[in-house]
């Protein structure tokens, strides 16, 4: 339950992109961890028994995060009704931390039942507000937010302003700050609506002029406030992407560089992988060298070894003639294997079966055995089941033959799966499997 | 009331020389003869008459006249206690038990108990003797040493002197010390809840809601009604007997307040073994004699308690015959063992829905032995049988378990969801102190209106309307594909070749027969649990989840079920059922 609710909570994160956490570094100092929210959740304690009532808040919870991520909205609104009864607990301690909970669950719901609309939502937060004053600042920004992405920038920003107005102690410097670099995020969707409001056309027209004049304000306000947020440690991914926006509609590309790699590369700043994936895209987009492109690629997949970009890093080192990029390449595309989103992709299989070959090409069979040391005792059950076999040459005939390919070498051509596709593949295309069968007989890897 | 509050101003009336005092809307006296009105207030005359205690009342007075207009009548804890056990037995009654059952026996059981505890039916209330003492003590001094009494007197005693005073209705006859009516109106809205405290409950078997459905379970087993603890406590749970939040049912007189809502407001369902101390208790408390007899014929007997379990968990009636033995041999179908007697030492256990279920499970244990093979082995037999032949379908423990398993799995998921929208919290805010009043009022509202804003959303989601109530959870058809009947199977192929009842499973394990003291075992099943076999915790499971109760505590009962079979001597006929290999799964803990 623990796993679901910090998925939860991380999926509510990034999409708001709420960034806002005091909780940050109290754990190690110079390390910023948040608290693991099992320090959060009130658990029944051991020895003393669980009164019926939180049972039921505990099953009801559990509940409704399943529904939740089996997008069984009205499921969980229904459940919600009941879970709300929470509200009334009179112990102070659940109460705090159950507020919290009740934001994220509502707002969760409302944001995806197909019949909320954005009254619901701003009722709903305006309560919500009321009930956990320790989240007031919180709920404003992701109000404010969640109006932005909805395209209503005034009510956006008047729930700043509500955000300014409120004081509390210890956080009026943070909180300012924050608040500024939602502002800034208004200014910027500001600017981009002008900026798509200036066509083509105009964009020489004498008459524009005023209007550009406009654009480079909203400009100035918003590079201010954003480049004040980014530089406080923590992750601002759409603050980021503005930013990088505005700098680049007015060619400052050094200035975006550097913050792109500040905001990748220094310490202070928790692992963010979108970080090298901005940074990646960012240099991609101005044909930085390609040496540039493999570093920051390389760091990635340290990080997110399942990134999606893994297979643009492969084609990346398909270099010829350089042995340690085909090595690099191999150990890459294993560890892609090792993920099952990555499973059945025909294009992973099919670059590994292409790299293998290069790699016996360069005579460094002992590399595909070192991969394959590990991954022995699990694979051969993971992928090259006679199952698999079967259905993946019925629904994917290019991924079977390619895994029939690596399976055969890994395991001999005397292994379930590549028999399987062998007889079974053996009317459609004789001749390709035919060769295959050779080359495994002669390039045979299994002891 | 108003007598009660004049009786002690005896002054004649200044026009009329009267003394016919009453009481006008202010709170200002008046002379019902010539309707003067005087200068004084019903404070003012409390004061006058324990003037050494005018510095409390000048404390309390502002409160009072608050809390006055929130206030009902006054009323006592036990009357509210009444009001439920009335709401409780009526239910029950409508569950179709004996008519007895109210107005005799739990009515008789309740006054006994009011009696007992000197709150009720009593010539000699607590308060009185307690009155006497306090009399006493202060007749000995002067008025004008009268704060030196109150003050020699330790403050708990003086708690102690005004709760007996307010413990009773029938004090509500006599003349109530102003005082104690000031002290109990800030605290509580029951006279007597501000002195209920969980100490005193145990010496002096205060009631709380536990002790009610004790009260009810208790008058059941005196009519050896068919309702056993845990088929009450889980009528309780499926809401077919008020419990929990009862009091929003209350009279609009009897107002909640303060102390009282810690009393009659409960966030839990009492267990099985709670309620069953608070029967042995009350039951010790009231002097009850011996309970009537359970013979074979009344259904707590074993004997047929188990048919229901074994209709339950949809098993061959053969079996009974099995189980029949089983209760023959380890004596536990006596009459002694079984009847209740409060006064009896050791306390006979009258967990007679665990017990029969504790049976059964050994039962299936012998037969089928339940080791993760053998019964697995003999359905494949069985399997084969039925394939050729017509006729009465042979018993097949691996159908079953499939059949019972799905059954099991889908009625925990429907527990699951029923505990998940449990509505604890009743429809009327109830608060502790009127300080709290508006923070629970507010909180009230905004669970209500979001409450609202989510139900909009939540369409029409198809929800199962309460189930009437019925002794059964599980229910099997003959017919149905998907809830087969195996009540007609026969176990021949459990038998020995050719036999009538010689069963062909010889072996029997059990685990460790030391018995261990209560107290300090709990986790029994937590450490045995992985070495037991399967099949045998699945059947545990199921009934444990038939009668509601922990599977620990069944386990336990299992345990002492077969220590009885076992210590049972080997029956010198040759006829008799082979002498049992007996297998130590696990020698020792």
């Amino acid at each position: 339950m623990d796993d679901l609710y910090e998925e939860l909570l991380a999926t509510v994160e990034q999409e708001a992109s709420e960034r806002y956490d005091q909780q940050t570094s109290i754990l190690q100092p110079g390390f910023p961890l948040p608290l693991p929210p099992k320090l959060q959740l009130p658990h029944s304690r051991r020895g003393r028994k669980e009164s019926g009532f939180h049972k039921t808040e505990r099953i009801c919870l559990r509940q409704i995060l399943k529904a939740l991520f089996q997008h069984q909205w009205q499921k969980a609104s229904a459940l919600m009704t009941n879970y709300f009864q929470n509200i009334e607990e009179t112990s102070y301690r659940r109460q705090r931390s159950s507020c919290e909970r009740f934001w994220r669950l509502g707002t969760e719901i409302l944001r995806h039942h197909p019949r909320s609309k954005i009254d619901d939502f701003n009722s709903f937060l305006d309560r919500m507000k009321n009930i956990g004053v320790k989240n007031y600042l919180k709920i404003c920004l992701e109000h404010s937010f969640h109006l932005l992405s909805n395209g209503m920038l005034e009510d956006a920003n008047r729930q700043l302003s509500l955000a300014e107005s409120w004081r509390c102690k210890d956080t009026c410097a943070t909180q300012q700050q924050m608040i500024q670099g939602y502002r800034g995020l208004l200014d910027y969707y500001t600017w981009v609506q002008k900026r798509d409001a200036l066509t083509e056309t105009e964009k020489y027209d004498y008459t524009a002029a005023t209007a550009k004049q406009d654009m480079q304000s909203y400009f100035r306000q918003a590079s201010v406030n954003l480049s004040a947020i980014i530089k406080q440690p923590g992750v601002w991914d759409p603050f980021v992407l503005s930013y990088v926006n505005l700098l680049e509609f007015y060619d400052d590309h050094d200035a975006a560089l550097q913050m792109l790699n500040d905001y990748a590369y220094d310490n202070k700043f928790p692992p963010n992988p979108n970080a090298h994936v901005y940074l990646y895209q960012f240099l991609k987009r101005h044909q930085a060298p390609w040496r540039k492109l493999v570093k920051v690629l390389r760091i990635l997949q340290l990080l997110v070894p399942s990134h999606e970009l893994m297979l643009e890093f492969c084609s990346l080192l398909a270099v010829p003639d350089k042995r340690k990029y085909h090595h690099e390449a191999l150990k890459v595309l294993f560890s892609l294997l090792d993920y099952s989103s990555w499973k059945d992709n025909p294009d992973v299989w099919n670059s590994l079966e292409k790299t293998i070959q290069l790699v016996f090409k360069v005579g460094a069979s002992a590399w595909i055995k070192e991969e394959w040391a590990s991954r022995k005792d699990w694979w051969p059950a993971f992928h090259f089941s006679a199952y698999q076999a079967k259905k993946s040459l019925a629904e994917n005939a290019p991924v079977a033959y390619s895994k029939a390919f690596v399976a055969g070498l890994l395991l001999g051509k005397e292994c379930k799966y590549f028999k399987t596709i062998y007889k079974g593949g053996r009317k459609k295309r004789p001749e390709m499997l035919k060769e295959m069968k050779k080359y495994i007989t002669n390039h045979n890897l299994a002891e | 009331m108003d007598e009660e509050d004049t009786r002690d101003y005896r002054e004649p009336c200044a026009q009329c020389s009267e003394v016919t005092w009453g009481i006008t809307d202010e709170g200002k006296f008046y002379c019902r003869s010539c309707h003067n009105v005087i200068e004084k207030t019903k404070e003012v005359t409390t004061a006058d008459s324990f003037t050494a205690n005018a510095r409390i009342f000048s404390i309390s007075k502002g409160l009072r006249k608050k809390t006055k207009l929130e206030q009902g009548r006054e009323w006592y804890l036990c009357e509210g206690f009444q009001f439920i056990l009335k709401l409780q037995a009526d239910a029950i009654q409508a569950l179709g038990v004996c008519p007895q059952f109210k107005d005799e026996i739990l009515c008789s059981f309740w006054r006994r108990y009011l009696q007992k505890s000197r709150q009720g039916y009593t010539k000699k209330p607590l308060k009185d003797m307690m009155r006497i003492i306090k009399v006493s003590e202060s007749s000995q001094s002067s008025d004008s040493q009268s704060l030196d009494c109150w003050s020699s007197l330790s403050e708990s005693e003086l708690e102690e002197g005004q709760s007996d005073e307010n413990s009773g209705p029938a004090s509500t006859s006599r003349s109530r010390s102003p005082l104690s009516d000031d002290f109990t109106s800030v605290c509580s809205g029951s006279v007597d809840g501000r002195f209920h405290r969980p100490q005193r409950q145990r010496t002096r078997m205060l009631m709380s809601m536990p002790m009610t459905l004790a009260f009810c379970s208790m008058s059941l087993l005196w009519l050896r009604e068919s309702i056993t603890l845990s088929e009450l406590l889980r009528f309780v749970v499926e809401g077919h007997i008020p419990y929990i939040n009862v009091y929003q049912s209350f009279p609009e007189e009897l107002k909640l307040y303060g102390k009282d809502t810690h009393i009659f407001r409960v966030d839990s369902f009492p267990s099985c073994e709670s309620i069953q101390q608070h029967i042995y208790k009350i039951a010790a408390f009231l002097d009850l004699p011996r309970f009537p007899e359970i013979t074979e014929n009344c259904v707590l007997h074993p004997n047929i308690l188990c048919i229901k379990y074994l209709m339950e968990a949809n098993l061959p009636d053969e079996i009974h015959s099995y189980i029949w033995r089983v209760v023959k041999r380890t004596g536990m179908g006596e009459e002694a063992s079984l009847t209740f007697d409060p006064l009896a030492k050791p306390m006979i256990p009258i967990n007679y829905d665990i017990k029969a279920a504790s049976i059964v499970i050994v039962t299936l244990k012998l037969i089928f032995k339940l080791d993760d093979e053998f019964e697995w082995s003999l359905s494949n037999d069985a399997e084969s049988v039925n394939r050729n032949k017509e006729g009465v379908e042979i018993f097949n423990f691996r159908k079953w378990y499939k059949t019972m398993k799905q059954a099991l799995d889908k009625a925990n998921e429907g527990v699951e969801e029923d505990v998940a929208r449990y509505m604890w919290q009743c429809k009327k805010p109830i608060f502790y102190s009127s300080k709290t009043r508006s923070v629970v009022v507010k909180r009230k509202r905004m669970v209500v209106n979001l409450q609202q804003q989510f139900k909009k959303l939540t369409g029409s989601v198809p929800r199962t309307p309460q189930q009437p109530p019925s002794s059964f959870q599980f229910t099997w058809d003959e017919e149905s594909q998907d809830k087969p009947c195996f009540h007609g199977h026969s176990l021949r192929a459990f038998l020995k070749e050719g036999a009538v009842c010689d069963l062909l499973n010889t072996g029997y394990w059990h685990t460790a027969l030391k018995q261990c003291r209560k107290e300090y075992c709990k986790g029994h099943l937590q450490l045995e649990e992985p070495h037991l076999p399967r099949s045998y915790i699945f059947i545990l499971n199921l009934f444990s989840f038939m009668l509601k109760v922990d599977s620990a505590l069944l386990h336990a009962e299992v345990h002492e079920t077969e220590r009885l079979l076992l210590k049972a001597k080997a029956p010198t006929t040759p006829s008799g059922k082979r002498r049992r290999r007996v297998l130590h799964l696990i020698p020792c803990l």
